[in-house]
Protein backbone atom coordinates (compact mmCIF):
# COMPACT_ATOMS: atom_id res chain seq x y z
CA UNK A 1 0.00 0.00 0.00
CA UNK A 2 2.62 2.25 1.09
CA UNK A 3 4.86 2.37 -2.14
CA UNK A 4 1.84 4.00 -4.78
CA UNK A 5 2.17 7.24 -2.92
CA UNK A 6 4.65 8.25 -5.52
CA UNK A 7 2.97 7.35 -9.14
CA UNK A 8 -0.24 7.79 -7.60
CA UNK A 9 -1.67 10.56 -9.88
CA UNK A 10 0.70 8.71 -12.96
CA UNK A 11 -1.16 5.43 -13.38
CA UNK A 12 -4.71 6.76 -13.59
CA UNK A 13 -5.43 3.61 -15.83
CA UNK A 14 -4.55 0.25 -15.28
CA UNK A 15 -5.42 -2.05 -18.08
CA UNK A 16 -7.93 -3.58 -15.82
CA UNK A 17 -9.61 -0.28 -15.12
CA UNK A 18 -9.45 -0.07 -19.29
CA UNK A 19 -11.10 -3.43 -19.71
CA UNK A 20 -13.86 -2.00 -17.13
CA UNK A 21 -14.41 0.86 -18.56
CA UNK A 22 -14.52 -0.15 -22.24
CA UNK A 23 -17.98 -2.38 -21.33
CA UNK A 24 -19.65 0.67 -19.97
CA UNK A 25 -22.38 1.91 -21.87
CA UNK A 26 -21.42 5.34 -23.30
CA UNK A 27 -25.01 7.15 -22.39
CA UNK A 28 -23.57 6.89 -18.50
CA UNK A 29 -20.65 8.66 -19.97
CA UNK A 30 -22.28 11.73 -21.45
CA UNK A 31 -24.49 12.19 -18.50
CA UNK A 32 -21.63 11.92 -16.49
CA UNK A 33 -19.27 14.69 -18.51
CA UNK A 34 -22.51 17.04 -18.83
CA UNK A 35 -23.03 17.23 -15.52
CA UNK A 36 -19.69 17.48 -14.83
CA UNK A 37 -19.57 20.66 -17.50
CA UNK A 38 -22.74 22.16 -15.39
CA UNK A 39 -20.60 22.42 -12.28
CA UNK A 40 -17.83 23.91 -13.99
CA UNK A 41 -19.71 26.69 -14.95
CA UNK A 42 -20.47 27.58 -11.34
CA UNK A 43 -16.80 26.98 -10.73
CA UNK A 44 -15.57 29.33 -13.31
CA UNK A 45 -18.09 32.06 -13.52
CA UNK A 46 -16.93 33.94 -9.95
CA UNK A 47 -13.34 34.10 -11.73
CA UNK A 48 -14.83 35.06 -15.44
CA UNK A 49 -16.27 38.05 -13.07
CA UNK A 50 -12.92 38.60 -11.25
CA UNK A 51 -11.55 39.06 -14.78
CA UNK A 52 -13.60 41.04 -16.60
CA UNK A 53 -14.42 43.92 -13.80
CA UNK A 54 -10.56 43.58 -13.25
CA UNK A 55 -10.80 45.07 -16.94
CA UNK A 56 -13.66 47.62 -16.81
CA UNK A 57 -13.74 51.44 -16.28
CA UNK A 58 -15.48 52.71 -12.88
CA UNK A 59 -18.53 53.92 -15.04
CA UNK A 60 -19.61 50.20 -16.32
CA UNK A 61 -17.94 48.28 -13.51
CA UNK A 62 -21.74 47.69 -11.89
CA UNK A 63 -23.27 47.62 -15.66
CA UNK A 64 -26.20 44.58 -15.67
CA UNK A 65 -26.57 42.40 -17.68
CA UNK A 66 -22.91 41.66 -16.42
CA UNK A 67 -20.12 41.12 -19.16
CA UNK A 68 -18.99 37.46 -19.55
CA UNK A 69 -16.03 38.76 -21.59
CA UNK A 70 -13.84 41.78 -21.58
CA UNK A 71 -15.38 44.92 -23.33
CA UNK A 72 -13.69 47.47 -22.50
CA UNK A 73 -9.88 46.69 -21.80
CA UNK A 74 -9.26 49.41 -18.86
CA UNK A 75 -5.69 48.62 -18.00
CA UNK A 76 -5.14 51.68 -15.72
CA UNK A 77 -7.13 49.52 -12.74
CA UNK A 78 -3.55 47.61 -12.21
CA UNK A 79 -1.51 50.69 -11.82
CA UNK A 80 -4.50 52.18 -10.04
CA UNK A 81 -4.32 49.42 -7.36
CA UNK A 82 -0.45 49.70 -7.46
CA UNK A 83 -0.63 53.13 -6.92
CA UNK A 84 -3.42 53.56 -4.67
CA UNK A 85 -3.37 54.39 -1.03
CA UNK A 86 -1.68 50.98 -0.19
CA UNK A 87 2.05 50.01 -1.08
CA UNK A 88 0.66 47.10 -3.08
CA UNK A 89 4.09 45.85 -4.03
CA UNK A 90 5.53 46.42 -0.64
CA UNK A 91 2.71 43.61 0.43
CA UNK A 92 3.40 41.51 -2.59
CA UNK A 93 7.02 41.27 -1.52
CA UNK A 94 5.91 40.59 2.29
CA UNK A 95 3.96 37.45 1.61
CA UNK A 96 6.19 36.98 -1.00
CA UNK A 97 9.24 36.56 1.23
CA UNK A 98 7.23 35.16 4.47
CA UNK A 99 6.20 32.55 1.75
CA UNK A 100 9.86 31.48 0.43
CA UNK A 101 11.56 31.73 4.03
CA UNK A 102 8.68 29.77 5.84
CA UNK A 103 9.23 27.26 2.97
CA UNK A 104 12.90 26.94 2.87
CA UNK A 105 12.75 26.17 6.87
CA UNK A 106 9.90 23.60 6.47
CA UNK A 107 12.61 21.92 3.78
CA UNK A 108 15.17 21.46 6.30
CA UNK A 109 13.39 20.75 9.37
CA UNK A 110 10.38 18.61 8.21
CA UNK A 111 12.28 15.88 5.75
CA UNK A 112 15.44 15.21 8.54
CA UNK A 113 12.08 14.48 11.31
CA UNK A 114 10.39 12.18 8.55
CA UNK A 115 13.24 10.65 8.29
CA UNK A 116 14.31 9.94 11.80
CA UNK A 117 10.80 8.53 12.32
CA UNK A 118 10.51 6.24 9.23
CA UNK A 119 14.40 5.16 9.16
CA UNK A 120 16.66 5.57 12.33
CA UNK A 121 15.78 3.61 15.64
CA UNK A 122 16.20 5.54 18.90
CA UNK A 123 14.48 4.86 22.33
CA UNK A 124 11.15 7.02 22.29
CA UNK A 125 10.69 7.00 18.58
CA UNK A 126 7.10 6.28 18.66
CA UNK A 127 6.02 8.35 21.58
CA UNK A 128 7.45 11.60 20.20
CA UNK A 129 5.70 11.02 17.06
CA UNK A 130 2.21 10.70 17.95
CA UNK A 131 3.34 13.69 20.86
CA UNK A 132 4.09 15.55 17.39
CA UNK A 133 1.26 14.42 15.34
CA UNK A 134 -1.48 15.60 18.33
CA UNK A 135 -0.40 19.20 17.28
CA UNK A 136 -2.24 18.58 14.63
CA UNK A 137 -5.22 19.17 16.40
CA UNK A 138 -4.01 22.26 17.67
CA UNK A 139 -4.94 24.65 15.05
CA UNK A 140 -3.24 28.27 15.71
CA UNK A 141 -6.34 29.92 16.93
CA UNK A 142 -6.59 27.94 20.16
CA UNK A 143 -2.67 29.02 20.44
CA UNK A 144 -2.69 32.88 19.03
CA UNK A 145 -3.01 34.43 22.29
CA UNK A 146 0.20 33.20 23.97
CA UNK A 147 1.83 33.60 20.08
CA UNK A 148 1.10 37.06 20.28
CA UNK A 149 2.16 37.48 23.53
CA UNK A 150 5.95 35.67 22.62
CA UNK A 151 6.13 37.73 19.55
CA UNK A 152 5.54 41.16 21.63
CA UNK A 153 8.09 40.30 24.18
CA UNK A 154 10.64 39.57 21.43
CA UNK A 155 9.63 42.84 19.29
CA UNK A 156 8.61 40.95 16.48
CA UNK A 157 5.23 42.32 16.27
CA UNK A 158 5.11 43.90 12.30
CA UNK A 159 8.26 42.10 11.29
CA UNK A 160 7.51 38.65 8.76
CA UNK A 161 9.52 37.05 11.35
CA UNK A 162 6.17 37.13 13.67
CA UNK A 163 4.63 34.73 11.27
CA UNK A 164 7.94 32.48 9.88
CA UNK A 165 9.15 31.48 13.32
CA UNK A 166 6.10 29.60 14.49
CA UNK A 167 5.74 28.30 10.37
CA UNK A 168 8.90 26.70 10.04
CA UNK A 169 8.58 23.45 12.08
CA UNK A 170 5.01 21.97 11.77
CA UNK A 171 3.60 18.19 12.08
CA UNK A 172 1.96 17.73 8.79
CA UNK A 173 5.66 18.45 6.31
CA UNK A 174 7.21 15.53 9.37
CA UNK A 175 3.58 13.33 9.01
CA UNK A 176 3.65 13.89 5.31
CA UNK A 177 7.80 13.30 4.69
CA UNK A 178 8.35 10.23 7.05
CA UNK A 179 5.09 8.66 4.32
CA UNK A 180 7.41 9.53 1.35
CA UNK A 181 10.25 8.01 3.59
CA UNK A 182 8.07 4.82 4.70
CA UNK A 183 7.90 3.76 0.89
CA UNK A 184 11.46 4.00 -0.10
CA UNK A 185 13.41 0.25 0.71
CA UNK A 186 15.10 0.20 4.13
CA UNK A 187 17.64 -1.80 2.41
CA UNK A 188 18.82 1.46 0.51
CA UNK A 189 19.97 2.91 3.35
CA UNK A 190 21.27 -0.86 5.06
CA UNK A 191 23.34 -1.11 2.37
CA UNK A 192 25.29 2.57 2.23
CA UNK A 193 25.21 2.27 6.56
CA UNK A 194 27.48 -1.26 5.95
CA UNK A 195 30.04 0.48 3.93
CA UNK A 196 30.61 2.84 6.76
CA UNK A 197 28.71 6.30 5.48
CA UNK A 198 27.49 8.30 8.93
CA UNK A 199 24.04 9.24 9.42
CA UNK A 200 24.25 12.48 7.99
CA UNK A 201 25.59 11.41 4.91
CA UNK A 202 23.06 9.20 4.10
CA UNK A 203 20.53 10.96 4.91
CA UNK A 204 22.07 13.99 2.03
CA UNK A 205 23.31 11.75 -0.37
CA UNK A 206 20.74 8.73 -0.41
CA UNK A 207 17.59 9.32 1.24
CA UNK A 208 16.71 13.20 0.42
CA UNK A 209 17.27 12.46 -3.50
CA UNK A 210 14.94 9.51 -3.47
CA UNK A 211 12.01 11.84 -1.70
CA UNK A 212 11.81 14.46 -4.44
CA UNK A 213 8.23 14.12 -5.47
CA UNK A 214 7.79 14.36 -1.67
CA UNK A 215 9.83 17.61 -1.27
CA UNK A 216 8.55 19.35 -3.94
CA UNK A 217 4.75 18.65 -2.65
CA UNK A 218 5.78 19.93 1.02
CA UNK A 219 7.64 23.07 -0.46
CA UNK A 220 4.32 23.81 -2.15
CA UNK A 221 1.47 23.21 -0.07
CA UNK A 222 4.01 24.92 2.65
CA UNK A 223 4.61 28.16 -0.03
CA UNK A 224 0.46 28.13 -0.89
CA UNK A 225 -0.62 27.97 3.26
CA UNK A 226 1.20 30.94 4.15
CA UNK A 227 0.82 33.06 0.91
CA UNK A 228 -2.92 32.24 1.67
CA UNK A 229 -3.10 33.12 5.35
CA UNK A 230 -5.12 35.54 7.34
CA UNK A 231 -6.21 34.71 10.61
CA UNK A 232 -2.47 34.62 12.05
CA UNK A 233 -1.49 37.57 9.58
CA UNK A 234 -4.40 39.83 10.84
CA UNK A 235 -3.15 39.61 14.36
CA UNK A 236 0.71 39.94 14.25
CA UNK A 237 0.70 42.72 11.19
CA UNK A 238 -1.49 45.92 12.07
CA UNK A 239 0.65 48.28 9.91
CA UNK A 240 0.10 48.89 5.92
CA UNK A 241 3.89 48.39 5.39
CA UNK A 242 4.43 45.04 7.05
CA UNK A 243 0.84 43.67 6.16
CA UNK A 244 0.87 40.70 3.38
CA UNK A 245 -1.04 40.49 0.41
CA UNK A 246 -4.29 38.91 1.89
CA UNK A 247 -4.60 41.79 4.66
CA UNK A 248 -3.96 44.52 2.13
CA UNK A 249 -6.59 43.38 -0.27
CA UNK A 250 -9.06 43.47 2.52
CA UNK A 251 -8.07 47.16 3.66
CA UNK A 252 -8.06 48.16 0.32
CA UNK A 253 -11.94 47.40 -0.06
CA UNK A 254 -12.61 49.00 3.47
CA UNK A 255 -14.79 48.68 5.75
CA UNK A 256 -17.93 49.31 4.26
CA UNK A 257 -17.16 47.79 1.01
CA UNK A 258 -16.48 51.46 0.11
CA UNK A 259 -13.18 50.98 -2.33
CA UNK A 260 -13.91 50.83 -6.44
CA UNK A 261 -14.88 47.10 -7.65
CA UNK A 262 -12.95 47.06 -10.62
CA UNK A 263 -10.05 48.27 -8.93
CA UNK A 264 -10.31 46.22 -6.15
CA UNK A 265 -10.94 42.91 -9.10
CA UNK A 266 -8.25 43.93 -10.89
CA UNK A 267 -5.86 43.76 -7.31
CA UNK A 268 -7.62 40.61 -6.43
CA UNK A 269 -6.08 39.20 -10.27
CA UNK A 270 -3.36 40.40 -9.39
CA UNK A 271 -3.44 37.88 -6.34
CA UNK A 272 -4.98 35.26 -7.64
CA UNK A 273 -2.83 34.74 -11.19
CA UNK A 274 -0.02 33.82 -9.15
CA UNK A 275 -1.70 30.77 -7.37
CA UNK A 276 -2.78 29.63 -10.69
CA UNK A 277 0.56 29.95 -12.23
CA UNK A 278 1.99 27.86 -9.65
CA UNK A 279 -1.33 25.54 -9.69
CA UNK A 280 -0.17 24.77 -13.43
CA UNK A 281 3.30 24.22 -13.15
CA UNK A 282 3.07 22.12 -10.48
CA UNK A 283 -0.10 20.35 -10.00
CA UNK A 284 1.17 17.05 -9.84
CA UNK A 285 3.15 17.24 -6.86
CA UNK A 286 0.32 19.36 -5.11
CA UNK A 287 -2.09 16.47 -5.64
CA UNK A 288 0.37 14.08 -4.45
CA UNK A 289 1.32 15.61 -1.71
CA UNK A 290 -2.15 15.57 -0.70
CA UNK A 291 -3.71 12.85 -1.51
CA UNK A 292 -0.64 10.91 0.01
CA UNK A 293 -1.72 12.16 3.74
CA UNK A 294 -5.74 10.99 3.23
CA UNK A 295 -5.44 7.95 1.66
CA UNK A 296 -2.73 6.57 4.15
CA UNK A 297 -3.35 7.11 7.83
CA UNK B 1 34.02 -7.61 19.07
CA UNK B 2 31.04 -7.65 16.85
CA UNK B 3 28.85 -7.10 19.15
CA UNK B 4 30.47 -3.53 20.62
CA UNK B 5 30.61 -2.71 17.13
CA UNK B 6 26.69 -3.36 16.76
CA UNK B 7 26.26 -1.64 20.08
CA UNK B 8 28.45 1.74 18.75
CA UNK B 9 26.51 1.57 16.12
CA UNK B 10 23.06 1.49 17.39
CA UNK B 11 24.34 4.21 19.71
CA UNK B 12 25.37 6.60 16.67
CA UNK B 13 21.98 6.03 14.95
CA UNK B 14 19.89 6.88 18.24
CA UNK B 15 22.18 10.19 18.64
CA UNK B 16 20.98 10.88 14.73
CA UNK B 17 17.61 10.44 15.36
CA UNK B 18 17.31 13.27 18.69
CA UNK B 19 19.57 15.00 16.27
CA UNK B 20 17.16 14.88 13.39
CA UNK B 21 13.77 15.25 15.25
CA UNK B 22 15.13 18.25 17.75
CA UNK B 23 14.64 21.31 14.87
CA UNK B 24 10.64 19.70 15.24
CA UNK B 25 10.54 18.93 18.30
CA UNK B 26 11.72 22.36 19.65
CA UNK B 27 9.32 24.30 17.37
CA UNK B 28 6.59 21.90 18.51
CA UNK B 29 7.34 22.64 22.15
CA UNK B 30 7.64 26.85 21.76
CA UNK B 31 5.16 27.12 19.46
CA UNK B 32 2.68 24.29 20.18
CA UNK B 33 3.32 22.78 23.42
CA UNK B 34 4.24 25.85 25.61
CA UNK B 35 1.45 28.01 24.11
CA UNK B 36 -1.08 25.74 24.62
CA UNK B 37 0.26 25.49 28.34
CA UNK B 38 -0.17 29.33 28.60
CA UNK B 39 -3.71 29.27 27.40
CA UNK B 40 -4.57 26.64 29.61
CA UNK B 41 -2.85 29.07 32.29
CA UNK B 42 -4.49 32.22 31.33
CA UNK B 43 -7.42 30.65 31.07
CA UNK B 44 -8.05 30.76 34.86
CA UNK B 45 -6.58 34.11 35.06
CA UNK B 46 -7.74 38.17 34.85
CA UNK B 47 -5.30 39.42 32.63
CA UNK B 48 -5.23 43.03 30.61
CA UNK B 49 -1.72 42.49 29.17
CA UNK B 50 -0.69 45.94 30.80
CA UNK B 51 -0.61 44.21 34.30
CA UNK B 52 0.42 41.07 35.27
CA UNK B 53 -2.07 38.03 35.16
CA UNK B 54 -4.49 38.05 38.37
CA UNK B 55 -5.41 34.36 39.33
CA UNK B 56 -9.06 34.24 38.92
CA UNK B 57 -10.56 30.73 39.57
CA UNK B 58 -13.18 29.62 37.53
CA UNK B 59 -14.70 33.20 36.82
CA UNK B 60 -14.04 32.84 33.15
CA UNK B 61 -15.15 29.42 32.96
CA UNK B 62 -18.58 30.65 34.95
CA UNK B 63 -18.65 33.43 32.67
CA UNK B 64 -18.68 31.28 29.43
CA UNK B 65 -21.90 29.30 30.62
CA UNK B 66 -23.77 32.67 30.87
CA UNK B 67 -22.64 34.94 28.16
CA UNK B 68 -25.03 34.57 25.54
CA UNK B 69 -23.40 36.12 22.57
CA UNK B 70 -20.99 33.32 23.11
CA UNK B 71 -23.24 31.24 22.80
CA UNK B 72 -24.76 32.54 19.78
CA UNK B 73 -21.86 32.52 18.26
CA UNK B 74 -21.20 28.74 18.98
CA UNK B 75 -24.57 28.11 17.39
CA UNK B 76 -23.08 29.68 13.99
CA UNK B 77 -19.74 27.90 14.08
CA UNK B 78 -21.46 24.37 14.92
CA UNK B 79 -23.81 25.01 11.81
CA UNK B 80 -21.04 25.78 9.54
CA UNK B 81 -19.39 22.97 10.66
CA UNK B 82 -22.55 20.63 9.84
CA UNK B 83 -23.35 22.49 7.22
CA UNK B 84 -19.58 21.74 5.80
CA UNK B 85 -18.98 18.09 6.78
CA UNK B 86 -22.75 17.44 5.07
CA UNK B 87 -22.44 19.55 2.16
CA UNK B 88 -18.34 19.43 0.85
CA UNK B 89 -18.24 15.68 1.52
CA UNK B 90 -21.18 14.82 -0.15
CA UNK B 91 -21.06 17.18 -3.09
CA UNK B 92 -17.39 15.94 -3.32
CA UNK B 93 -18.18 12.32 -3.26
CA UNK B 94 -20.65 12.81 -6.32
CA UNK B 95 -18.33 14.65 -7.89
CA UNK B 96 -15.34 12.25 -7.40
CA UNK B 97 -18.04 9.32 -8.44
CA UNK B 98 -18.66 11.32 -11.87
CA UNK B 99 -15.23 12.15 -12.54
CA UNK B 100 -14.13 8.71 -11.80
CA UNK B 101 -16.25 6.94 -14.99
CA UNK B 102 -14.67 6.23 -18.09
CA UNK B 103 -14.24 9.72 -20.45
CA UNK B 104 -11.06 11.42 -22.70
CA UNK B 105 -8.50 12.02 -20.35
CA UNK B 106 -8.10 15.48 -20.78
CA UNK B 107 -11.60 15.86 -19.80
CA UNK B 108 -11.12 14.24 -16.72
CA UNK B 109 -8.01 16.36 -16.14
CA UNK B 110 -9.66 20.00 -17.01
CA UNK B 111 -12.68 18.91 -14.91
CA UNK B 112 -10.41 17.89 -11.94
CA UNK B 113 -8.40 21.59 -12.25
CA UNK B 114 -11.68 23.33 -12.48
CA UNK B 115 -13.15 21.98 -9.35
CA UNK B 116 -10.08 21.91 -7.34
CA UNK B 117 -8.42 25.12 -8.09
CA UNK B 118 -10.51 27.07 -5.90
CA UNK B 119 -9.09 24.91 -3.22
CA UNK B 120 -5.76 26.78 -3.19
CA UNK B 121 -6.66 30.51 -3.31
CA UNK B 122 -6.55 32.34 -0.15
CA UNK B 123 -10.44 32.39 1.10
CA UNK B 124 -9.86 36.02 1.51
CA UNK B 125 -9.78 36.67 -2.59
CA UNK B 126 -12.45 34.06 -3.03
CA UNK B 127 -14.62 36.36 -0.55
CA UNK B 128 -14.00 39.52 -1.99
CA UNK B 129 -15.21 37.98 -5.33
CA UNK B 130 -18.53 36.10 -3.91
CA UNK B 131 -19.05 39.76 -1.72
CA UNK B 132 -19.26 41.63 -4.86
CA UNK B 133 -21.22 38.76 -6.38
CA UNK B 134 -24.14 38.32 -3.60
CA UNK B 135 -24.59 42.51 -3.41
CA UNK B 136 -28.01 43.02 -3.47
CA UNK B 137 -28.63 45.89 -5.99
CA UNK B 138 -25.31 45.20 -8.22
CA UNK B 139 -24.06 41.60 -7.52
CA UNK B 140 -25.09 39.19 -10.21
CA UNK B 141 -26.70 37.00 -8.02
CA UNK B 142 -29.98 38.76 -7.84
CA UNK B 143 -29.35 39.82 -11.50
CA UNK B 144 -29.94 36.20 -12.40
CA UNK B 145 -32.65 35.24 -9.81
CA UNK B 146 -34.34 38.24 -11.16
CA UNK B 147 -34.22 36.72 -14.89
CA UNK B 148 -35.87 33.67 -13.42
CA UNK B 149 -38.59 35.10 -11.09
CA UNK B 150 -37.12 35.27 -8.12
CA UNK B 151 -36.87 38.63 -5.71
CA UNK B 152 -33.55 40.16 -4.74
CA UNK B 153 -32.47 38.15 -1.32
CA UNK B 154 -30.83 39.96 0.87
CA UNK B 155 -27.55 37.43 0.86
CA UNK B 156 -24.94 39.67 2.68
CA UNK B 157 -27.27 41.59 5.45
CA UNK B 158 -29.76 39.06 6.93
CA UNK B 159 -29.98 37.81 10.10
CA UNK B 160 -31.20 34.60 8.73
CA UNK B 161 -29.95 34.08 5.06
CA UNK B 162 -26.43 35.39 5.26
CA UNK B 163 -24.65 32.46 7.71
CA UNK B 164 -26.26 30.38 4.39
CA UNK B 165 -24.17 33.03 2.47
CA UNK B 166 -21.07 31.94 4.54
CA UNK B 167 -21.35 28.02 3.89
CA UNK B 168 -21.91 28.83 0.00
CA UNK B 169 -18.89 30.64 -0.56
CA UNK B 170 -16.93 27.39 2.00
CA UNK B 171 -18.68 24.60 0.69
CA UNK B 172 -17.78 26.33 -3.22
CA UNK B 173 -14.49 27.00 -2.22
CA UNK B 174 -13.23 23.80 -0.07
CA UNK B 175 -15.49 20.67 -2.23
CA UNK B 176 -12.46 20.36 -4.76
CA UNK B 177 -10.39 19.15 -2.13
CA UNK B 178 -12.45 16.58 -0.83
CA UNK B 179 -13.27 15.85 -4.55
CA UNK B 180 -9.86 15.13 -4.96
CA UNK B 181 -9.02 13.26 -1.81
CA UNK B 182 -12.05 10.98 -3.08
CA UNK B 183 -11.22 10.42 -6.46
CA UNK B 184 -7.75 9.00 -5.14
CA UNK B 185 -9.69 6.60 -2.64
CA UNK B 186 -11.60 5.35 -6.02
CA UNK B 187 -8.56 4.56 -7.77
CA UNK B 188 -7.66 2.30 -5.03
CA UNK B 189 -10.55 0.27 -5.28
CA UNK B 190 -9.97 -3.27 -7.33
CA UNK B 191 -11.70 -3.52 -10.47
CA UNK B 192 -12.11 -7.21 -10.07
CA UNK B 193 -14.12 -6.38 -6.61
CA UNK B 194 -16.73 -4.14 -8.53
CA UNK B 195 -17.12 -6.39 -11.06
CA UNK B 196 -17.53 -9.41 -9.48
CA UNK B 197 -20.39 -7.11 -7.67
CA UNK B 198 -21.96 -6.69 -10.72
CA UNK B 199 -21.75 -10.49 -11.92
CA UNK B 200 -23.40 -11.11 -8.65
CA UNK B 201 -26.28 -9.53 -9.97
CA UNK B 202 -25.94 -5.92 -7.55
CA UNK B 203 -26.99 -3.03 -9.05
CA UNK B 204 -24.66 0.01 -9.25
CA UNK B 205 -26.43 1.49 -6.10
CA UNK B 206 -26.10 -1.99 -4.06
CA UNK B 207 -22.19 -1.84 -5.17
CA UNK B 208 -21.42 1.46 -4.13
CA UNK B 209 -22.95 0.79 -0.80
CA UNK B 210 -21.66 -2.37 -0.26
CA UNK B 211 -17.97 -2.23 -1.99
CA UNK B 212 -17.04 0.75 -2.57
CA UNK B 213 -18.40 2.90 0.33
CA UNK B 214 -16.36 0.53 2.70
CA UNK B 215 -13.18 0.73 0.62
CA UNK B 216 -13.24 4.74 0.98
CA UNK B 217 -13.93 5.08 4.03
CA UNK B 218 -10.63 6.06 5.81
CA UNK B 219 -10.69 8.91 3.06
CA UNK B 220 -14.35 9.42 4.15
CA UNK B 221 -13.37 10.07 7.78
CA UNK B 222 -10.09 11.85 6.54
CA UNK B 223 -12.22 14.27 4.65
CA UNK B 224 -15.06 14.21 7.58
CA UNK B 225 -12.11 15.06 9.93
CA UNK B 226 -10.04 18.20 8.07
CA UNK B 227 -14.02 19.55 7.05
CA UNK B 228 -14.72 19.68 10.87
CA UNK B 229 -11.46 20.88 12.09
CA UNK B 230 -11.46 23.21 8.83
CA UNK B 231 -14.78 24.97 9.72
CA UNK B 232 -14.45 25.30 13.40
CA UNK B 233 -11.37 28.01 12.51
CA UNK B 234 -14.19 29.87 9.85
CA UNK B 235 -12.98 33.19 10.22
CA UNK B 236 -11.82 35.11 7.02
CA UNK B 237 -15.03 34.80 5.14
CA UNK B 238 -17.30 36.36 7.34
CA UNK B 239 -14.63 39.02 7.71
CA UNK B 240 -14.89 39.84 4.43
CA UNK B 241 -18.60 38.58 3.37
CA UNK B 242 -20.38 40.40 6.60
CA UNK B 243 -17.65 41.32 9.56
CA UNK B 244 -19.79 38.76 11.88
CA UNK B 245 -23.04 40.98 11.24
CA UNK B 246 -26.19 41.70 10.59
CA UNK B 247 -25.71 41.75 14.63
CA UNK B 248 -24.02 38.55 15.45
CA UNK B 249 -26.02 36.33 12.98
CA UNK B 250 -22.82 34.92 11.03
CA UNK B 251 -19.93 35.66 13.44
CA UNK B 252 -17.53 32.67 14.35
CA UNK B 253 -16.23 31.92 17.65
CA UNK B 254 -12.56 32.45 16.26
CA UNK B 255 -13.83 35.76 15.27
CA UNK B 256 -15.28 36.71 18.45
CA UNK B 257 -12.11 35.19 20.53
CA UNK B 258 -9.77 37.47 17.99
CA UNK B 259 -12.09 40.46 19.74
CA UNK B 260 -12.01 39.86 23.23
CA UNK B 261 -8.24 39.26 22.80
CA UNK B 262 -6.93 41.86 20.61
CA UNK B 263 -9.58 43.61 21.00
CA UNK B 264 -10.71 44.42 24.75
CA UNK B 265 -7.42 42.75 26.06
CA UNK B 266 -9.46 40.56 28.45
CA UNK B 267 -6.55 37.57 27.52
CA UNK B 268 -8.27 35.59 30.61
CA UNK B 269 -11.90 35.21 28.82
CA UNK B 270 -10.19 35.21 25.26
CA UNK B 271 -8.03 32.14 26.82
CA UNK B 272 -11.38 30.24 28.10
CA UNK B 273 -12.90 30.78 24.93
CA UNK B 274 -9.95 29.19 23.13
CA UNK B 275 -10.11 26.29 25.28
CA UNK B 276 -13.26 25.55 24.55
CA UNK B 277 -11.97 25.77 20.62
CA UNK B 278 -9.36 23.03 21.27
CA UNK B 279 -11.70 20.64 23.19
CA UNK B 280 -14.28 20.91 20.93
CA UNK B 281 -11.48 20.27 18.10
CA UNK B 282 -9.75 17.00 20.83
CA UNK B 283 -13.69 15.94 21.34
CA UNK B 284 -14.19 15.60 17.67
CA UNK B 285 -10.75 14.20 16.47
CA UNK B 286 -11.26 11.22 19.33
CA UNK B 287 -14.41 10.60 18.52
CA UNK B 288 -13.67 10.09 14.83
CA UNK B 289 -10.59 7.70 15.49
CA UNK B 290 -12.55 5.19 17.77
CA UNK B 291 -15.34 5.35 15.13
CA UNK B 292 -12.74 5.02 12.40
CA UNK B 293 -11.46 2.10 14.36
CA UNK B 294 -14.38 0.53 14.00
CA UNK B 295 -15.64 0.82 10.68
CA UNK B 296 -12.89 1.29 8.16
CA UNK B 297 -11.58 -1.37 6.51
CA UNK B 298 -7.90 -1.85 6.20
CA UNK B 299 -6.27 -3.39 3.17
Amino acid sequence: MSETTLTRTDRSMPTARLLRRRRRPPTATVVCVVLLALGTVGMLAPFAYMLVTALKSAQHAYDLPPDWYPKEFHWQNFTDAINGPLPLLRNLWNSAFIAAITTLGMLITAPMAGYAFAHLRFPGRNGLFVLLLAALMVPIQVTVIPLFLIMRNLHLINTPWSLILPQVTGAFGVFLMRQFFLSVPRELFEAAKVDGANEWTIYRAVALPLVKNGLSALGILTFLTSWNAYFAPSIFLNSQDSATLPLALVLMRGPFSTGQINVIMAATTFAVVPAFIVYLIAQRWIIAGLTSSAVKG
Amino acid sequence: MAAGAGDRRRHREARAGYLFVAPSLLGFIVFVLGPLIAVAYFSFTRYDVLTSPQFAGLANYRRLLTDARLHAVYLNTVLYVVAAVVLINGFALVLAVLLHQRMPHFLTLIFRSVYFFPSLVSLVYISLIWQALFQHDTGLVNYYLGQVGVGPQSWLNSTSLSRWTVVVVDVWRNLGLAMLIFVAALQDVPAELEEAAQIDGAGPITTFRKIIMPMISQAIFFNVTITVIGAFQIYESVIVLTNGGPGDSTRSVVMYLAERAFSDFQIGYASAIAMTLFVVILTATLIQFRLRRSWVHYE
